[in-house]
């Protein structure tokens, strides 16, 4: 009789075919989706080349770096609607130090602001953890903050974002199918990976998943949780420096649409908003069908105003599939 | 409302003749990143009657979407790929676009940038003079306030050229007159409900007011006085429909007023500048500026021109100019129609 | 086996951990008065205590989750203060608790990466309770709660303890895994280590432990040593004046009752179930014996109306039902007391609102609510059930033995014929779990039909007046409660043929 319960209990070993479905389906989704909608595209515009696939990349740059960074705050159980702000910050911090400088100056900078949005974002989830303020809360309050600073460093838009720093988004150094703005996109995965790897990254996903039995299991909760939104930080600082290279200009009302949009990406890149579930490969793919959709529309003749209709319905399709997967997976 | 209005100009659309004579071959793309305001909707149709007018012109393709300038970028982008021949801009940034501009100009494409001015030399320019437009108004302002007081500026979106301009303009004209203070600046994003809210919570915060200045959201302001039930100081607005009528009508009420034109056919005024640069027709400096006129319901000319224009016909949010001369070469008809080559 | 403890008044130096005179407050509320505890090296130690007594919190002390505000804590000889669990961890002291803490959405091995587990330790041990070859990849979201449970404790022995924390670990276990957990404490106290033991369950400490340390109101009332029919002295210790009297009054198994039929279960099938048909009569309270993942939990939720059975015929007042949604079957007067009784009440709001809730329908469609009337009902279940509460105070902060008083109340105060209640006790003290078998009783005196299952199954004669035994979805037994007893349930819950049908063709009970 021991053997017959033990035997339920800890299941046969050797349905990993069905696990690996349940448990990557969502990504695996999402990108076959993007894939749908490739071949869809190449069907109403046959002439898709070099000049338009760059065109994408350049639009999901941005959106892909806001998802990226709302992705590491919700992983760990929150919500940062600072995302936004964060990247303005970036923006007009690039732009007032790079004027007037050669390429070297302003990476050097670059790589200044980064680290200055990444403490930015850290002190948010500082917030969080010390005074216990709901995640929403604070975030929401912290946006006005960073967009009132980022309109005291500069208060209209103003351009001279020096033109080769541009060009480490704009161009297409090594191929034409290659553009420079894909290459940027890779410090996502740079990131991402080996954090995911750490005991650090393990953290994070815990403190999402259940903060008690993190808490048990000898998790730091709040440093985690810092942790996941100066991550976030950083990857909205990137979402700031690459609106600076694709406009070339400073806006401190840069990344506006993008707190949103960005979780759009990530509900539609299979991110739990309830937290620690989902990675970063899904909103990757979510940024570029997001960024694709307006542009069928164009290439069609259709008003791009009903792309925000279609998005909504994507977003609901795809949500309510990995609803039935999850009925499915409990049955 | 957007249904509304199309519900309004199906009512009103008869059947259009066509123009068409010659071979029609010119793609025409338009990238606008404000959606939901009247003028802006109005702007569009102009291209699009104006397309429909030429004769020359086979295809419109807007992408039209509320969006910033990464995002307008990648409209322009898209419209290019679409095989556009002539790309009519609203610019959300003045010097942002102007590396895709230039991608576009390179190919031959003619780039025409309306209502707000870019700063790539490339592309051609048609717009009212912004600058004009916030001087004008201010002056007629401080005029009727015997040059003291304090006035409200209401602004639209931040940071967008337009906006920019007429805020010089009106810095401009209130620097002749030391004693008008500028005593709260809002920005309306020419949208009508932040406005009409700013106005509730102006009314509730008991600044002393004398005057309000507007960038457009004109109406709105008269209605939020009228609600609540304040009385009035001199308004400036735009050439609005709406606002037109209320200046004609509400002026034994005690509304004193002026409309500062601003014409949304400025967008088939651009367009028709791009074609015939296109087709070389006609040559154009990059920059042309149309100068407004100011209508002051305090005058009898004004009052008069108030009158005149009010078009019952027109949606209320709509600019009562429905061409600019001598450019725009289309019916009023085929500007309500809203309806591009087919 | 241990030597037999000294009396446990007298000084021990060779204690392992020794605490004593712990003082803990959680801003007006006194959690610890003055705790004292003892363990040696090579013993299996019981804390016992009702709800609120302080258990909880003695075993976060312990092990460094909080900190006390008084008193003293030596570990082999050497004074202790751990200021987080994972130092507490790397003294060797660790806790498995009953409600498992392997994330859920981290793979189980990723989940002993993060707790920097050995994994070959962690495999051994495993295979020691009977998981040999266990899928480390797997999602513990996706895994049954006593498999969960089994590899918290796997992952706290791969660690090699001084000292292992047992916190109602057997709560949500099945007898046959209770086994497996008690061979490896007592492989532990074998090898000079200890184990503290907590458990609501008499009998298995009573089984198990060496010792008892029984707290009450936050201070240590008394060292038992259970085996030496020390339960009941337990038991006096833990409820203190009043214990007597309860226990007596729950003591007598009850006789079958003749009343009418309430429900009628006809061939009912549900996802395991295959199949089951059964009688439950006014005036009775039915017993379900099981052992985990048997049926029951369909069975409960096709008769609330949680879960649609996929054949089978639900009769309630002579009608054939079907139950698309609880509130059909809440209309047919059938109502379900579940185990998780947070799932049933609003944890952030009232005891009021929360017992006023299914009023809410009777009362007023959707119009306002009369607040006085409400007020009314709610006061007199609330008194009914002697909740030693305020009514405004949110259901959060009561005891768990308080808050499934609420869930009871609420059905009082709405009115039923039939109840169900689905492992009621969980969790809950001795002293509140006889209070709520009382109830229960009293509920089907009054002529009302309960049907009642309970993963404990000594308890089944405490309640019931006849019991049904579900094994592999089907019903393989039904007797009276006077022949329940524990041996019999076991041997049925099972699948084994009863002694008496085995020797004798003794008639089943009616």
């Amino acid at each position: 009789m021991a053997t017959s319960v033990a035997a339920k209990v800890s299941g046969p070993a050797g349905i990993n075919a069905g696990r690996a479905v349940r448990r990557y389906g969502w990504t695996v989704a999402v990108y076959v989706l993007f894939a749908t909608l490739m071949v869809a595209t190449l069907i109403v515009k046959p002439d898709f080349g070099a000049f338009e696939w760059n065109t994408l990349t350049l639009a999901a740059l941005p959106l892909a770096f806001a998802a990226a960074a709302q992705t590491m705050v919700v992983l760990s159980g929150g919500i940062d609607l600072s995302v936004g702000p964060l990247m303005a910050l970036a923006n007009v911090l690039a732009l007032r130090a790079t004027v007037g400088h050669d390429l070297r100056y302003s990476v050097g900078v670059a790589l200044l602001v980064l680290l200055e949005v990444t403490l930015a974002g850290a002190l948010n989830g500082a917030i969080i953890v010390l005074t216990r303020v709901p995640d929403i809360v604070v975030t929401l309050a912290m946006s006005f903050v960073w967009a009132g600073l980022a309109l005291l460093v500069l208060a209209k838009p103003t351009p001279g974002i020096p033109l080769d720093f541009q060009n480490l988004a704009q161009g297409s150094t090594f191929s034409p199918w290659v553009p420079n703005a894909l290459l940027l996109l890779l410090v996502i995965p740079l990131v991402w990976i080996p954090l995911r790897r750490s005991r650090a990254g393990l953290a994070i996903y815990a403190v999402g998943s259940d903060r008690n039995a993190a808490f048990r299991s000898g998790v730091n909760l709040g440093l985690s949780r810092v942790l996941a939104y100066a991550v976030g930080g950083f990857f909205a600082a990137c979402g700031g420096l690459a609106l600076s290279m694709t406009t070339g200009v400073g806006s401190p009302l840069a990344g506006t649409y993008y707190t949103l949009s960005g979780v759009s990406a990530i509900v539609l890149g299979g991110v739990s908003l309830a937290g620690g579930r989902g990675g970063m490969l899904g909103p990757l793919a979510a940024a570029y069908i997001l960024s694709l959709i307006p542009a069928v529309l164009i290439y069609l003749g259709i008003d791009p105003n009903y792309g925000q209709m279609i998005q909504g319905v994507l977003i609901v399709i795809v949500v309510m599939i990995g609803g039935i997967g999850t009925v499915l997976r409990r049955a | 409302m957007a249904a509304l209005m199309v519900a309004a100009f199906a009512l009103v659309a008869c059947g259009n003749q066509s123009t068409g004579g010659g071979t029609t071959k010119y793609v025409v793309g338009v990238s606008n990143t404000l959606t939901g305001n009247g003028w802006r909707e109005e702007m569009i149709c102009s291209i699009k009657a104006q397309a429909k007018a030429s004769g020359v012109v086979s295809k419109v393709i807007v992408a039209n979407r509320t969006t910033d300038a990464a995002g307008q970028i990648a409209d322009i982008r898209n419209l290019i790929s679409s095989g556009a021949n002539v790309i009519v801009i609203n610019p959300s940034d003045r010097d942002a676009l102007n590396a895709v501009i230039k991608q576009a100009t390179d190919k031959g494409i003619v780039v025409v940038a309306v209502d707000q001015a870019v700063s790539e030399p490339t592309a051609y320019v048609v717009s009212n003079d912004q600058v004009a437009y916030g001087q004008l108004g201010a002056d007629w302002l401080a005029k009727q306030l015997n040059g003291k007081g304090n006035i409200i500026e209401m602004r639209g979106i931040n940071g967008v050229p337009a906006d920019t301009d007429r805020h010089q303009g009106l810095t401009t004209a209130l620097a002749q007159y030391p004693n008008i203070k500028v005593i709260k600046q809002t920005f309306t994003n020419w949208s009508l409900d932040p406005a009409a809210q700013q106005m509730k919570d102006i009314f509730s915060s008991g600044i002393q007011y004398d005057g309000i200045w507007t960038s457009g959201i004109d109406s709105t302001v008269v209605d939020q006085f009228q609600s609540s039930n304040k009385p009035f100081v001199p308004i400036v607005g735009a050439d609005n429909n709406k606002f037109v009528q209320e200046l004609a009508t509400l002026k034994d009420k005690g509304l004193k007023g002026a409309a500062v034109t601003n014409p949304p056919p400025i967008g088939g005024a651009g367009l028709a500048v791009g074609l015939a640069v296109l087709q070389k027709t006609h040559s154009y400096d990059h920059v042309i500026h149309l100068t407004p006129q100011v209508w002051d319901n305090t005058t009898a000319d004004g009052a008069a021109k108030l009158a005149q224009t009010y078009d019952s016909s027109l949606d209320p949010y709509y600019s009562v100019a429905f061409d600019v001369k001598p450019y725009t070469t289309y019916s009023k008809q085929d500007l309500i129609s809203c309806a591009g080559p087919s | 086996m241990a030597a037999v403890p000294d009396d446990a008044s007298v000084a021990d130096s060779s204690a392992l951990l020794e605490a004593s005179g712990l003082i803990k407050s959680f801003g007006p509320v006194v959690a610890l008065r003055g705790a004292d505890l003892r363990v040696r090296g090579g013993e299996i130690h019981a804390l016992m205590g009702a709800n609120g007594a302080g258990k909880s919190t003695l075993v976060k002390i312990l092990t460094g989750a909080l900190t006390a505000d008084g008193g003293t804590i030596t570990l082999g000889g050497r004074p202790r203060t751990f200021h987080s669990t994972s130092e507490a961890r790397r003294a060797g002291l660790i806790c498995v608790y009953q409600d498992p803490s392997l994330l859920p959405d981290l793979t189980v091995l990723q989940n002993l990466k993060l707790t920097a587990t050995p994994i070959s330790l962690f495999r051994h041990y495993l295979a020691e309770l009977g998981l040999e070859g266990f899928d480390l990849q797997s999602l513990p979201r996706e895994l049954a709660r006593p498999t969960l449970s089994l590899l918290d404790l796997a992952r706290a022995l791969a660690i090699e303890p001084q000292l292992l924390l047992l916190d109602e670990i057997t709560a949500s276990l099945p007898a046959d895994l209770t086994v497996r957990v008690f061979n490896v404490a007592r492989q532990l106290r074998a090898e000079g280590r200890s184990v503290i033991f907590i458990s609501h369950r008499l009998a298995e400490v009573g089984a198990l432990c060496d010792r008892a340390t029984v707290l009450r109101d936050g201070k240590t009332v008394g060292v038992v040593e259970p085996a030496q029919g020390g339960e009941e002295r337990i038991v006096k210790l833990m409820l203190g004046p009043v214990a007597e009297e309860v226990a007596a009054e729950a003591a007598s198994p009850s006789a079958p009752a003749t009343g009418a039929v309430s429900m009628e279960v006809r061939d009912l099938k549900a996802g395991m179930l295959s199949g089951v048909s059964f009688m439950l009569r006014f005036g009775e309270v039915l017993g379900v014996a099981a052992l985990e993942g048997q049926g029951q939990q369909e069975l409960f939720d096709c008769l609330a109306g949680v879960r649609r059975p996929e054949s089978g015929q639900i009769v309630v007042g002579g009608k054939a039902r079907v139950f698309r949604h609880p509130a059909d079957a809440i209309r047919a007067g059938v109502v379900l007391i579940p185990a998780d009784r947070l799932q049933a009440l609003l944890r952030q709001r009232s005891v009021r609102e929360n017992i006023a809730l299914p009023l809410v329908n009777r009362f007023s469609r959707w119009g306002p609510i009369n607040p006085r009337r409400e007020k009314r009902r709610v006061e007199s279940a609330v008194k009914r059930l002697q909740i030693d509460t305020r009514v405004q105070s949110e259901v959060r902060r009561l005891s768990g033995g308080n808050q499934q008083k609420v869930g009871i109340a609420r059905w009082l105060a709405s009115g039923f014929n039939t109840l169900l209640c689905f492992d009621p006790t969980r969790g809950i003290d001795i002293g509140t779990k006889r209070q709520i078998y009382g109830l229960v009783k009293e509920l089907a005196a009054n002529g009302s039909a309960v049907l009642l299952f309970t993963s404990e199954l000594p308890e089944i004669q405490l309640a019931c007046n006849r019991v049904i035994v579900l094994f592999g979805g089907e019903l393989v037994d039904e007797m009276p409660a006077s022949e329940a007893d524990e041996q019999a349930l076991l041997r049925a819950a099972h699948g084994l043929p009863s002694e008496a049908d085995a020797e004798q063709q003794a008639p089943e009970g009616a």
